[in-house]
């Protein structure tokens, strides 16, 4: 072991000094948003609080599982988070099983299909007409149908299909398993790292998607938990607003912006949840999807 | 492209006595289940991707929405009369320009940025030290545009904002600075928050890269006398060359969309507000008013129609300019 120049003393602090603000720039206001969710939303008004709640209270929770508005977005929020991961997790890897299939007539076409599609689109007034003409506008399907297909996993699922040893498939098909039973019974359970991912990514987008919910639907029953975060950080937003009725004045510690808060804490929570266990799956997909392209 | 040949060669070998003698219906037909998974693809593909493509008709048709879809075909032909009216609106200057703006903005500050933090990553020996940043750096990535508005408002909006109470109780500002409400500061705003949010994910795949570098090269270099930046500027840099060139096509290939952080239209539509429209609003946001906002379809979709086109010419033009200058081109 040689000793440390002064050169490597010097760019060793350094460096380590700006990873440390780094890593503070991204965490504290994650952990801002924790600590005034915990505090009194009118102590939080009068300033100065920053790495502790000062007037402890679990009232801006209460609050928000009070109301029915927040609570029915909650609700929507995560039904199309398990209906849409779970279908488009469903429909991709089946598509892209079958397209992995060995000898397929017409497999090149197929293929170079889906690529031109994941590269054009209409654009957003098209799209909508269609919407429109399926009658998926105001309904919960418009969350979960027009995502049941994501081409860009559908090339990443064709190419680890593509991987697994045929012996395998063989093997089953010749003791009589149907093309179905391989799929369900033998080739999803050996691609539990691809199926991970998918969910991962799947789930993480349905859950933070707000354009639907804001132009797709007008029913207040459909609206999401980020829908319902634009309208609420909006109204705090305006300076010359007028009192907000429904939420602000119900109970008096709790203001628009403690709630405000609540509402992001509740809506990243999961997300810090699911994330880093997920790691090391979704390095190994970031680095083949930017790899291939 | 080897590992393709190679399997298919394996494959024919495979199934040479068998497959290959029976006739395409035969085959048809014992496939008729990967087919069958394929075609539901297919039709997926269909509606959701390619019939959207006859809609673009519609920035050449007076169109209404209550004509359905079989309207985009049976609309009167306008010829380019939404385009000319564009042209001639009080904002399109103002738009394109700051369409832009934001995109090379964007670009120009985001793409380092990654780099730079995959290096210094790298120069790290505490492993739970780097382990932790690295982990927590790319939170922002999961989390929802709506999530990175709130917490601006949070830290910057101007009374109540904690970044302008603690400037100003310490004195440095007299006036609280208006990040969200002054045209100027949205610029700042988009590409600062967008690196706050990106960089780290596009750490991993520069990390990824930085592994393969061979440490042999490190030992030798050392012997020889080169110092940690020294090192870092001949060995370091150069191993990871040909990952930047293809992140950057990558970046340039979706320039109007925001390059590899994306998000123009989430940013423009999120943090900007009426009173940073001067250079918040873009091709993309002003489209999405008129056309659902206002329901000016055939109009909307024109404007839609001028950001696909200037994308194009961009993809086409950086492709070109790449495979000049590095010999590396998407297609």
């Amino acid at each position: 072991m040689r000793s440390k120049s002064a050169e490597d003393w010097f760019v060793d602090s350094v460096n380590y000094v700006l990873l440390a603000i780094v890593f503070l720039a991204t965490f504290y206001p994650f952990w801002y948003l924790l600590v005034v969710s915990f505090n009194e939303g009118m102590d939080t008004a009068l300033g100065g609080i920053y790495v502790w709640p000062r007037r402890f209270t679990l009232e801006n929770y209460s609050t928000f599982l009070g109301d029915p508005k927040w609570i029915k977005a909650f609700g929507v929020s995560v039904a199309r988070t398990a209906v849409g991961a779970g279908l488009g997790l469903f429909v991709t890897s089946l598509v892209a099983y079958g397209l992995a299939a060995k000898q397929l007539v017409l497999q090149r076409f197929y293929y170079i299909l889906f690529i031109i599609g994941m590269y054009v689109s209409g654009g957003l007034i098209p799209y909508y007409v269609i919407l429109r003409q399926l009658h998926l506008l105001n309904t919960f399907y418009v969350y979960v149908i027009p995502t049941m297909l994501n081409l860009f996993f559908l090339i990443i699922a064709v190419s680890f299909f593509r991987e697994l040893p045929p012996e395998m498939e063989e093997s089953a098909k010749m003791d009589g398993a149907s093309e179905w039973t391989v799929f369900v019974r033998i080739v999803l359970p050996v691609s539990k790292p691809l199926l991970a991912t998918m969910a991962l990514f799947l789930g993480v987008g349905q859950w933070n998607s707000w354009l639907d919910s804001a132009y797709f639907v007008q029913s207040d029953n459909l609206r999401t938990l980020t829908f319902r975060m634009i309208e609420i950080i909006n109204q705090g937003n305006v300076p010359l607003a007028g009192p907000s009725g429904d939420i602000a004045s119900k109970v008096a510690q709790v203001t628009p912006f403690s709630l405000q808060v609540t509402a992001m804490v509740i809506a990243v929570v999961p997300i810090v949840c699911v994330y880093p266990f997920l790691q090391k799956y979704f390095v190994q997909g970031a680095t083949i999807g930017a790899v291939k392209g | 492209m080897n590992a393709e040949t190679g399997r298919a060669a394996r494959t024919a070998v495979f199934s040479s006595n068998s497959t290959a003698s029976r006739s395409f219906w035969q085959r048809l037909k014992r496939q008729k289940y990967p087919q069958l998974f394929v075609w539901i693809g297919i039709v997926y593909l269909g509606v959701f991707h390619f019939l959207p493509l006859f809609g673009i008709l519609m920035a050449f048709k007076d169109y209404s929405v209550t004509d359905g879809i079989g309207g985009i075909f049976t609309a009167p032909w306008v010829g380019f009369r939404y385009f000319e009216e564009f042209y001639h609106d009080y904002q399109f200057g103002n738009i394109v320009r700051n369409t832009l703006a934001l995109s090379l903005l964007k670009l120009v500050f985001t793409f380092p940025m990654p780099i730079l933090f995959a290096l210094m990553l790298n120069e790290v020996k505490l492993r739970w030290f780097k382990r932790t940043v690295q982990t927590v750096s790319y939170l922002p990535h999961f989390i929802s545009w709506v999530v990175v508005y709130g917490l601006v408002v949070v830290f910057l909006s101007g009374e109540s904002g904690m970044v302008n109470h603690v400037l100003m109780s310490l004195g440095i500002i007299r006036e609280p600075i208006g990040f969200l409400t002054s045209p100027n500061n949205f610029w700042g705003l988009a590409v600062g928050s967008a690196i706050w949010k990106e960089m780290g994910w596009w750490t991993i795949i520069f990390l990824a890269a930085l592994s393969g570098i061979d440490p042999a090269q490190y030992e030798a270099a050392q012997i020889d006398g080169a110092g940690r930046l020294s090192r870092i500027w001949h060995i370091t840099l150069p191993g990871i060359k040909g990952t930047i060139v293809v992140v950057l096509i990558l970046a340039l290939g979706s320039l109007l969309g925001g390059g590899l952080v994306g998000s123009n239209f989430e940013q423009a539509f999120l943090l900007g507000n009426p009173l940073t429209a001067d250079k918040s609003e873009i091709l993309q946001t002003y489209a999405f008013r008129m056309g659902l906002a206002q329901g000016r379809y055939s109009f909307a979709t024109a404007i839609d129609l001028m950001q696909s086109v200037i994308s194009i010419a961009l993809i086409l033009g950086s492709n070109y300019v790449a495979k000049k200058t590095t010999k590396t081109g998407l297609f």
